[in-house]
């Protein structure tokens, strides 16, 4: 991995908010992004992601808060002195300028030289793989190759900064995989500082040095991505993110019943409701080998799904629904459909939910 | 609290300007309207006897009701005639298309008034199709009163409705109305219950359109109305005091007028308050090949309502060439008229050609920068400022007229007597026409393509300049076209508002009309609609688009 400059910020937001009339948008940000860094938004459509990017680029003000770049205040500056650099869920691009026309558009109103805006173009257009179309008209390329324009157009003009609002949502699933590589190698080669909006988990997972879990206009958690997966904090952000069982459970007396079962509990000093969340994973089936203390609950496998790579395996238990991912499937899983199972959730892979929706951290008390 | 920082830009200028416009010209002029209407004659004080009058007088309360039927009529048959000739020329193969939409256009730009004449000399009591018609045995009523007031605005307006709705018609996306057929829905349930709905916003704006241009005609009732009297022929008499001056009067009048557009515009409004329908063109509707009587009957409807909305015209160029010895015209051929026109009344022409000029171009550009302030920054000041520039639309031109003459005959701004005067009446009067095309246009246009111009580093108005406005140059086009036919053909506020030095074609066809000096009148509508054509055509060739493109 590249070596980062961790402390050095990049970009700092501090008690960012915004309302459009009565709804509030953005309830208070506070984000520290490194320089270099590759930052993901990640949240459900409507949670307020768009607007914090348009309001970092300056197409919107805030009503609260500040926005420093590399320790200067900017929100006071307008959209077109920032020097940010965007890229557009919807492309974007101007219609009625040729391919090379979009990449020198930005650098004409710095009035480079001729002889510079060519080499800067065609550097761009290499960046992006697109040497060689410099003459063409944007209508008469596909959606994949004009994004491919939209983030050379960005990168021309060197900005300290990149926004990417939902760059490849307009894609289909395999140019998405394929383009969104290209832009975590070009991002990582530049070294620039990039904040990139999406709401598909998957993407964000795989191109992201960190993520935001946002939800309703708050921070719900950041992380890298192996933190977010891993060790989500909020319920919301282990839901939003992969698949995650929850059965209902309680604690009371220093015990954590689920179902029938009832087990030392592994967080003292709460009492209480709570959920149990395991991914389909770390669920285990009978005769699958583990070490460590597990639940263990009863049931019966309902449905059987084969993905391929894998299967799932839905099971009703006395706990309720949980699904459970089985790898590498054997010729006869399918004949498992209707079979009673007993399944184990091993207690290091569990995370345990308040009903605040606030994880309940082991040895908490 | 929430403090909101409020960004000072190039738009927040057009703001203040586009309102300080509307402020001086629109709003001011028409207070003095309001005013008049609320001043009793006798004794000068605030009063609404003049209301009262209205409300209460048999001859007040029939022209109310013959406005409304006039308006309706007027609206109904044009509503019908254009949707009718808009969805056979798009849906069906019809053949000399450019010949149908340059007959519409003729129609739609046939100088007003002589119009209104044309239609006597062809069926008034000694018309000409009347007599040929009862020479073969056929007697047909002459077209006086509420029925031939109708039919000359049905065919005067349809073409708007044509126009405007032809456009929409051709960009419904097919596929929805495959999916009804595939459902199976009949054809005509479809056309009801699929295609009319998608388009309602064009066919209530055209609704809307000739609703208004019927009630604020003045010319059609009273050269064929005869005692079918409404509120325009009503308010210009108690104005022009042919029936003895009352302004008072004449101004309650008007805004009785002006309030009952209101209802329908905001009736259309209404109608429209759900609908959020963006075509996004996915697949085009095709023209469907017919053939035999199919076909035949297509044509014959498809020409039969261009070519009689176009008679008014072919007969005044036709009349425009008769030999005439004062105002009876004689057998045979002669170019005399043209050369009176020519020697003793030039100076309309010039005049004509250019206070057009100078409006349009004032039109154009305030008329996009406000186009663009309204669709693209939504607040409440441009809420109000679109709000506001529906006034003119329901404006009768002679109200706007007298107002004008009211308010800028004294310091401060005395504009008397000027071709400012007239220049500032049709500029005011058909600003919306192209606000409203430049923001329709800009519908097409993805707002965040100004924002990437933003974000590489030009500030709004050059990003502005450099992305939107070549983008938005069509509709920006047909605005400004519309606004030029208007301009070269308004009557209205320039007969209240003209001098002797700064008389316009309209106004000198009205006046030889009113003389009896139908050659001359007819050589000069001949001429302004030669003008008007050749205009239509040069926009339509520098912009490369379609009648259609109209509005
Ligand atoms: N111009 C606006 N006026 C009013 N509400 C808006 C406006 N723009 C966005 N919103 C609302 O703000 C919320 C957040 O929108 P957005 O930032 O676009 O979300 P996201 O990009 O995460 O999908 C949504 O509920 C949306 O309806
Ligand atoms: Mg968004």
């Amino acid at each position: 991995m590249r070596q980062k400059e961790w402390g050095v910020a990049g970009l700092k937001i501090q008690g960012l908010a915004k309302s459009y009339r009565e709804v509030r948008v953005l309830e208070n940000i506070n984000l520290d992004i490194a320089s270099g860094e590759f930052f993901t938004l990640l949240g459900p459509s409507g949670c307020g992601k768009t607007t914090l990017l348009r309001t970092i680029a300056g197409f919107q003000s805030q009503d609260r808060g500040e926005i420093i770049v590399n320790g200067e205040r900017i929100d006071h500056k307008p959209a077109h002195k920032r020097d940010i650099g965007m890229v557009f869920q919807d492309y974007a691009i101007f219609p009625h300028l040729t391919v090379a026309e979009n990449v020198a558009f930005g650098l004409k109103a710095r009035s480079l030289p001729k002889s510079e805006i060519r080499t800067r173009v065609d550097e761009s257009l290499a960046m992006v793989r697109l040497e060689g179309y410099q003459n063409r008209l944007p209508a008469e390329m596909s959606g994949g190759q004009q994004q491919r324009i939209g983030l050379a157009r960005a990168m021309a003009i060197r900005p300290t900064l990149l926004l990417m609002d939902e760059p490849l949502s307009n894609l289909d699933a395999k140019l998405r995989i394929e383009l969104r590589e290209d832009i975590r190698d070009i991002q990582r080669r530049l070294g620039i500082t990039t904040i990139y909006v999406t709401h598909d988990q998957e993407e964000a997972l795989a191109v992201s040095d960190r993520i935001c879990v946002m939800n309703k206009g708050n921070v719900e958690q950041i992380g890298t991505p192996f933190e977010i997966y891993r060790k989500p904090l909020r319920r919301f952000a282990a839901a939003f993110v992969g698949t995650m069982n929850f059965v209902p459970g309680r604690i009371e007396g220093g015990r954590l019943s689920i179902g029938s079962q009832s087990i030392p509990s592994p967080a003292g000093g709460i009492d209480g409701p709570i959920e149990v969340a395991i991914r389909p994973e770390n669920v285990l089936l009978a005769g699958d080998p583990h070490r460590g203390e597990a639940i263990t609950l009863k049931g019966e496998v309902r449905k059987v799904t084969f993905l391929g790579r894998e299967a799932h395996y839905t099971l009703s238990t006395e706990a309720g629904e949980i699904v459970a991912q089985v790898a590498d499937p054997e010729r006869d899983f399918i004949e498992m459909e209707g079979r009673p199972i007993e399944v184990k959730l091993p207690l290091g892979r569990v995370a345990l939910f308040k009903s605040n929706g606030d994880v309940v951290e082991a040895g908490q008390g | 609290m929430m403090s909101r920082r409020f960004r000072f830009d190039i738009w927040t200028f057009v703001l203040i300007g586009a309102w300080a416009i509307l402020l001086i010209l629109l709003i001011w002029p028409l207070s003095s309207i309001l005013r008049a209407s609320l001043i009793d004659n006798e004794t000068g004080t605030l009063s609404l006897v003049h209301y009262v009058e209205i409300f209460t007088t048999r001859v007040y309360q029939r022209a109310i009701g013959n406005t409304m039927i006039a308006g309706f009529g007027g609206m109904t048959g044009a509503l019908i005639l254009g949707v009718t000739l808009a969805f056979v020329t798009t849906r069906f193969h019809i053949y000399g298309r450019a010949v149908i939409q340059t007959l519409a256009v003729i129609a739609l730009v046939s100088p007003p008034f002589i119009g209104a004449y044309a239609w006597i000399v062809l069926f008034g009591a000694s018309g000409v199709v009347r007599k040929v018609l009862a020479a073969i045995g056929i007697s047909i009523p002459p077209l006086y009163g509420v029925a031939g007031v109708i039919m000359v605005f049905s065919f005067k307006f349809f073409p708007h409705v044509f126009l405007i709705t032809s456009g929409a018609l051709a960009a419904i996306n097919r596929s929805v109305e495959e999916a009804a057929e595939s459902l199976g829905v009949s054809p005509m349930k479809r056309l009801f219950t699929i295609t009319f709905p998608l388009i309602l916003p064009a066919i209530s704006a055209s609704a809307l359109l000739t609703f208004v241009l019927s009630i604020a005609d003045f010319g059609t009732p009273r050269i064929i109305g005869r005692d079918f009297n409404v509120l325009a022929t009503e308010a210009f008499n108690l104005y022009g005091g042919e029936v003895g001056e009352n302004p008072g009067m004449a101004s309650a009048l008007s805004i009785v007028l002006i309030a009952l557009s209101m209802i329908i515009v905001f009736g259309q409004r209404w109608v429209l308050r759900k609908n959020v329908y963006y075509s996004n063109m996915i697949k085009k509707p095709e023209r469907q090949q017919v053939s035999g009587l199919k076909s035949l009957g297509l044509h014959v409807l498809a020409y039969g309502i261009v070519l009689f909305g176009a008679l008014p015209a072919i007969i005044v160029v036709l009349f425009s060439f008769r030999r005439t010895s004062g105002p009876v015209f004689q057998p045979g051929l002669s170019l005399q008229s043209y050369e009176k026109v020519i020697s003793t009344v030039s100076e309309p022409i010039w005049n004509t050609l250019i206070f057009s000029s100078i409006a349009v171009v004032a039109i154009v550009i305030t008329g996009t920068l406000i186009g663009y302030l309204i669709s693209r920054r939504p607040s409440f000041a441009t809420g109000s400022l679109d709000a506001i520039l529906m006034v003119p639309y329901v404006v009768p031109g002679i109200v706007m007229g007298i107002a004008f003459i009211t308010r800028f005959n004294d310091p401060p701004i005395a504009l008397t007597g000027t071709g400012l005067i007239i220049i500032l009446a049709i500029y005011i009067r058909r600003l919306p026409y192209s606000a409203r095309s430049v923001s329709a246009a800009l519908k097409q246009v993805g707002p965040n393509l100004e924002d990437a111009a933003v974000s590489l580093g030009y500030s709004p108005g050059k990003a502005f300049m450099k992305v939107t406005v070549p983008l938005i140059v069509p509709g920006i086009l047909a605005g400004a076209l519309m606004s030029f036919v208007t301009a070269m053909n308004e009557l209205s506020s320039s007969l209240v508002l003209y001098v002797g030095s700064t008389i316009t074609m309209p106004v000198r066809i009205y006046l030889s009309v009113m003389d009896g000096e139908y050659g001359t009148a007819s050589a000069l509508s001949t001429i302004l609609l030669v003008m008007t054509v050749a205009a239509v055509y040069a926009a339509f060739h520098l912009s490369g688009r379609k009648e259609s493109a109209l509005l």
